[in-house]
């Protein structure tokens, strides 16, 4: 069984504590009476997971069984999350491999012949079709690539169609096959509770014109956290579209939600409360930081990125997506949730080597800041961990690089737009209109493997919450230049840090260390 | 028994001035208006670069010799006002006319300086000079007094003293001065000699050939130019030692006294002869001085470490002389007229009365130096002083002689190194070392005459004319050397004025140092300039040879790989041989690789799998200057000796694309291209007949590229900029200037992109049909 969360007080009792810092760990000696918050431990995976699949599509909520909604001669398109979920992804076979199948079973004994398969990558880079072919599994892979297995294309305005505006006016403009298809079946994986439900389809299959409603600074800095829907002006800008959508465009959805088990057994003391290493963790541990140290760092970078998870699914629910969501987070929120009692004036973050926006490729410096100042500390409910004018201590060496084929816009990002303005609503104003309707990048988008245009401010709007909460931001371990164009304070090592810190906070502040991996979402009161 | 002088005053007399715009010149000009208001000046200017010689009167005004007068209250109005009486005789030695009918007194300064001048230069402007001026002052109705500046060394400082009298030689002035004059017509007869010209194509082709034909031909031709003029100087000093002096210039200076003793003969003439005249006493201001003169780059290079000794005694004296000390003697000598028969000569030097070793010279530099340390140019502190220990001049030479060989020798070690960052700045900084050797074997056989010289130049009869002046003048005209405190002059006054440039300089370069340079961000917009880029080695880090492996490893299997492999490695060095000698030759035979492929294969290759390889290894710095030019309205274009269908994922950033065609026959590929490739001297050709037609502004346009083989291509735009470029052009374009860029920092590795493009090449569909 599963034990519950933990907030632990550091005392010198405390062994050193893992933190992640990009493609390497330390241990570090925390302050006494930092609170470290853990997730509970990992729950246990459904153990018939196509049994749990067959009753889910059986017995659905809010919905008639997907069997009843099939016919010959209609339109169906599986639309499913692409490679930027699980992290890591999940070791073959993906659990949408094993939904598609059974989704295309009963399609085949309903004679539907009319269907498509549909990557809901939004303005996410295409997926590669050896990665389309690790979703999917080698059977779809083989039997749909690459007419009917396709990257959605945000871009190609041919096969977009404008739905309608919704009461906020805000324009609703999909992916054409899928709006105009008799049954959309999605197929979600819900890693945190951001993930799935209206957000699905209104943002997976949207367009540039359609996203900017929801993907904006004010809106961001307004979702408190992203990670709470009831509390979040994103997840209520993604209802109203779903309303919309739900209105003219049938859509059965299956979601799913996952374990802890992010990492194989060869890394599984990063998964592990520190006490509880026994002698094989303390050697993969040491093996690991030596190994990432000596290597050079493009093969550094290729061996992590071969990890894949053995996670376990907890749920499988299907219906209609408002039916759906709520059973899919109360399981997120029983792998993940773990109360914390009051807030910190220091928050601690250790940023780990991947985000959802750099599977297979380079963490660049403003997915770093995204994955930092955006994803993990918004993983809150109520209230951050850190108070209002508190300081961020985050983990990771910044580097200088970026891939130029992945990530082409955030390079000239990070090179003219940062270097003139760091503050999300200037940069926003004065240049997301330019770099969202560059005919290079759409070139890019559409043609090569690039994120779109417009994907580093949205990620640069993601830290726009946790920037103006903040009242100061220091990387620990990072290049000092680097830190400087992001706006950012560099800091050799924790104590540097804290003295850093203390002018902000003074000297004997208040820590919490929200630890991660694995994932935890501090309810804090 | 000096002479007696009878100094008397310029007042209302009118002065004829040669060489106004030279070092004394300028300050003999400011002195006349100055300290002499009833004195007529004329000048004789000779108008230069579009502006007349009155122009250049107005230009000498502003001149910081004349700083007292522009830093006072109604100074300029003043200028202005004593600049009426100044009259400009627009002409030069070589052709003096239309001088005023009325002059009483005629200072001569003009003459050629440098000590190493081709020697028909020489002969030209000191001899021939001389002797057209006393020509052409023959026709003055009254022979007006002549004060003929010239310089102590016209007897070679031997030693004992030497008297201030007319010089002792049997040369025949007029002899020499035919054999110099005619010595250009001669050498420029010896350099078309079939045995030079070959000698120097060769040399020119060796160093030069990747950059084409015409390239060679410019070299050899520049070669050529140079050769005559070595050959000239050389001719000048061989003459000049073989009849005893140091140089040509004290040589045709000895040779121009002669000529004018001869020519004015029977006429009042007055021969001045200064030692090395350096800053400011006192006037115009403590420590003007009219840019470097000779003992200048010493004292710089002393202060920047580079002159590291001095070969030769330190007792022998070093004979200095402020300038505002020769300026008043030349206006006292020139207020003593000597009778027509017995023409006076003075020698201004403080060799005699007050002399300055060059022991005491390295003293003074060492504690001037010591205070005041010169700042590192590259931002860190300061420079570490040179400490000089005469050693004697064979060790010396045996010195500079192995370090340049060993600098030769590392400079042809570092071309067959890969040209990166790291070999650049090791070209850089063995350039510069370069540069201080020369400069210093430059040094050394020009001040080895006079380190070694133990002669005094005597100045009985200068001191004579000193005391000759009224008494209440000679407080602030004299020229007395005995007064002179050598401590208080070079380290407070010389030095200072002659590093207070350098300084400047260096505190900028030193805060900018760091920040790199480049081809700069902020475009012009035109619409009739284009931005023009090569694209292997420019805008993608990979090469012709890389490019195809992608092609052909993405659609291959592993035994065919490995055959392939083996099969490029073979050939590779006949390659790189073509490549150094023919870029095009190289082009054909490379592409010829491609016979046999299957067109439509290669092309739907492209996309699946060759487009992402292109993109990894594009320079992001590239694909970012490309669209700056396109937001200034520039046209942009790439040309590449690369197949067409291969660079078609770049298409979207490029107005026009110029790549090279491939034959097809039913299909497949014929390995023939279509016309010729647009590399080397073809593609300066090309981008003329491309800007003609697209009625575009070559001057304003820009060209990137990153080898020496693009040098026509490059020099034929107003804005080249050389983009990670290979030691030759690096070379080319540190001398001309041209901005240098380091392109591709975040560019994928290459062995990195060949397996992933192996791996895409499996997934894709099109491979089965190419391979």
């Amino acid at each position: 069984m599963s034990r519950p969360g933990l907030v632990l007080e550091v005392d010198e009792r405390t062994p050193p504590l893992l933190v992640c810092e990009g493609e390497g760990f330390r241990l570090e000696q925390l302050p006494h009476g930092t609170r470290v918050v853990y997730p509970p431990t990992s729950l246990p995976g459904i153990r018939d997971l196509d049994a749990a699949i067959e009753r889910a599509l059986r017995e659905p909520h809010g919905s008639e069984p997907l069997s009843a909604l099939l016919r010959p001669g209609m339109r169906l398109t599986i639309v499913f999350d692409d490679l930027s979920l699980p992290l890591p992804p999940m070791r073959s076979p993906d659990v949408r491999q094993r939904i598609i199948e059974h989704v295309l079973e009963l399609a085949a004994a309903h004679r539907v012949d009319d269907v498509e398969l549909v990557a809901a990558n939004a303005l996410h880079r295409r997926m590669t079709p050896a990665e389309l072919r690790h979703v999917v599994g080698d059977r779809v892979f083989r039997s749909f690539f690459p007419h009917h297995l396709r990257n959605h294309d945000a871009e190609d305005r041919e096969n977009l169609v404008h739905l309608g505006q919704t009461g906020h006016g805000e324009d609703v403009e999909i992916n054409r096959r899928a709006a105009e298809s008799d049954l959309v079946v999605y197929v979600n994986i819900t890693l945190v509770a951001m993930n799935g439900g209206a957000k699905s389809v209104s943002v997976g299959l949207a367009s540039y014109r359609s996203l900017r409603h929801h993907h904006n600074v004010d809106t961001l800095q307004h979702s408190r956290s992203f990670n709470d829907p009831t509390h979040s002006a994103m997840h209520r800008s993604y209802d109203r579209m779903q309303d919309l959508i739900g209105g003219q465009v049938k859509v059965f959805t299956i979601e799913t939600a996952l374990n802890n088990d992010a990492f194989p057994r060869s890394l599984g003391f990063l998964s592990k409360r520190e006490w509880e290493w026994n002698a094989a963790d303390q050697a993969a541990f040491v093996g690991a930081r030596r190994g990432s140290r000596l290597l050079p760092p493009a093969l550094r970078r290729r061996a992590f990125h071969r990890v894949a998870a053995p996670w376990g699914v907890t749920s499988v629910a299907a219906g209609a997506p408002s039916a759906v969501h709520p059973i899919t987070l109360r399981h997120v929120h029983r792998q993940q949730v773990t109360p914390v009692a009051g807030q910190a004036d220091i928050g601690v973050f250790g940023v780990p080597y991947l985000c959802p926006y750099n599977v297979n490729s380079v963490m660049n410096p403003i997915l770093v800041a995204s994955m930092g100042l955006g994803y993990l500390f918004n993983m809150y409910l109520n209230k951050p961990i850190v108070r209002r004018g508190g300081v961020g201590i985050f983990y990771h060496p910044l580097p200088n690089a970026f891939h130029t084929v992945h990530h082409p816009s955030y390079l000239d990002f990070y090179e003219d737009v940062l270097s003139q303005s760091t503050d999300p609503a200037v940069v926003e104003s004065k240049f997301e209109e330019q770099f969202a309707t560059d005919p290079w990048y759409v070139h890019l988008y559409r043609r090569s493997y690039a994120y779109h245009g417009v994907h580093p401010f949205y990620m640069w709007y993601w830290c726009a919450h946790a920037m103006e909460h903040l009242g100061d931001v220091i990387f620990v371990g990072a290049d000092p230049t680097v830190a400087a164009r992001l706006g950012f304070r560099a800091a050799s090592t924790l104590d540097d840090a804290l003295q850093m810190a203390s002018h902000t906070v003074g000297s004997s502040p208040e820590i919490t260390y929200l630890h991660a991996p694995p994932l935890t979402l501090a309810a804090v009161s | 028994m000096p002479r007696s002088y009878a100094v008397t005053s310029l007042e209302g007399a009118h002065v004829l001035l040669t060489g106004a715009t030279g070092f004394i010149g300028q300050a003999v000009l400011e002195r006349l208006l100055a300290d002499h208001p009833d004195t007529r000046v004329s000048l004789l200017l000779r108008g230069r670069g579009g502006c007349g010689g009155r122009d250049r009167l107005v230009r000498l005004l502003r001149k910081d010799v004349f700083r007292r007068w522009h830093e006072r209250p109604g100074g300029d109005e003043e200028l202005a006002e004593a600049a009426r009486r100044v009259r400009v005789v627009e002409g030069d030695l070589e052709s003096v006319r239309g001088l005023p009918g009325d002059l009483d007194t005629v200072i001569h300064c003009a003459s050629a300086v440098t000590f190493d001048p081709p020697v028909d230069q020489a002969f030209g402007a000191n001899v021939a000079g001389a002797v057209r001026l006393c020509q052409e002052l023959a026709h003055q109705a009254t022979p007006p007094h002549l004060v003929y500046v010239s310089t102590a060394y016209v007897s070679a400082p031997g030693h004992g003293r030497v008297r201030e009298e007319p010089l002792r030689h049997t040369v025949d002035w007029r002899q020499e001065l035919a054999s110099g004059e005619s010595a250009r017509a001669e050498t420029e007869r010896d350099s078309r000699r079939p045995e030079v010209l070959r000698r120097l194509s060769r040399e020119a082709r060796r160093a030069h050939a990747p950059g084409g034909n015409q390239v060679v031909a410019g070299h050899t031709e520049e070669a050529r130019r140079a050769w005559v003029a070595e050959r000239l100087v050389a001719y000048g000093r061989a003459r000049a030692n073989s009849l005893g002096w140091t140089d040509v210039y004290t040589f045709t200076k000895a040779l121009a006294e002669r000529a004018t003793e001869e020519s004015w003969a029977g006429r009042p003439l007055t021969v001045l002869r200064p030692a090395i005249v350096e800053s400011a006493l006192r006037h115009p201001y403590p420590g003007w001085i009219d840019g470097h003169k000779m003992l200048d780059p010493l004292i710089i290079d002393y202060g920047t470490g580079a002159m590291w000794d001095l070969p030769g005694d330190p007792d022998a004296v070093l004979d200095l002389i402020p300038v505002d000390l020769v300026v008043n003697a030349i206006l006292a000598a020139a207020a003593a007229p000597a009778p027509p028969d017995a023409p006076h000569y003075f020698h201004v030097g403080s060799g005699a009365g007050n002399p300055l070793t060059y022991g005491a010279l390295h003293d003074h530099l060492r504690a001037y130096f010591d205070r005041h340390p010169l700042p590192d140019p590259r931002g860190r502190g300061h420079l570490r002083h040179a400490r000089w220990r005469f050693q004697s001049a064979a060790r010396v030479r045996t010195a500079l002689d192995l370090a340049d060989r060993a600098a030769t020798t590392a400079g042809s070690a570092l071309e067959w190194l890969p040209g990166g960052a790291r070999t650049q700045e090791r070209e850089r900084r063995l350039r510069h070392h370069r540069g201080e050797l020369a400069r210093q074997r430059h040094y050394f056989e020009v001040y080895q005459p006079y380190t070694g010289a133990q002669g005094r130049y005597d100045d009985r009869e200068l001191m004579a004319l000193h005391r000759a002046q009224p008494p209440e003048l000679a407080a602030g005209r004299g020229f007395d050397p005995r007064g002179l405190d050598w401590r208080d002059y070079l380290e407070e006054v010389h030095c200072p004025a002659v590093t207070r440039r350098l300084r400047d300089a260096m505190s900028l370069r030193g805060a900018s140092a760091g920040r790199g340079h480049g081809a700069g961000r902020a475009l012009p917009a035109a619409t009739d300039a284009a931005a023009v880029f090569d694209l292997d080695g420019t805008v993608v880090a990979a090469d012709m040879v890389e490019s195809y492996l992608w092609a052909r490893l993405a659609s291959g299997s592993l035994p065919g790989h490995l055959a392939e492999l083996l099969d490029l490695a073979r050939t590779v060095p006949r390659y790189l041989r073509a490549e150094r000698t023919d870029r095009a030759a190289f082009v054909r035979a490379f592409l010829r690789r491609y016979q046999g492929a299957d067109a439509a294969a290669l092309r739907a290759l492209v996309p699946e799998a060759l487009a992402d390889a292109l993109l990894r290894r594009v320079a992001p710095e590239a694909v970012r200057r490309v669209r700056e030019h396109r937001a200034a309205g520039h046209r942009t274009v790439l040309v590449t000796g690369s197949l067409d269908v291969l660079v078609e994922p770049l298409r979207p950033l490029f107005d026009d694309i110029v790549a090279c065609r491939m034959e097809s026959r039913g299909g497949v590929l014929s390995g023939r291209l279509v016309e010729p490739p647009v590399v080397g001297e073809a593609r300066a050709v090309w981008l003329r007949e491309y800007a003609r037609e697209q009625g575009l502004s070559l001057r304003n346009s820009y060209a990137y590229a990153d080898s020496y083989s693009d040098r026509p291509f490059l020099a034929a735009v107003g804005r080249p900029c050389a983009v990670n470029p290979d030691l030759r052009l690096y070379r080319y374009a540190a001398r001309r200037h041209w901005p240098v860029v380091r392109w591709g920092a975040h560019v994928g590795n290459r062995w990195e992109v060949l397996a992933e493009t192996v791996r895409a090449g499996e997934a894709s569909t099109a491979t089965r049909s190419y391979a």
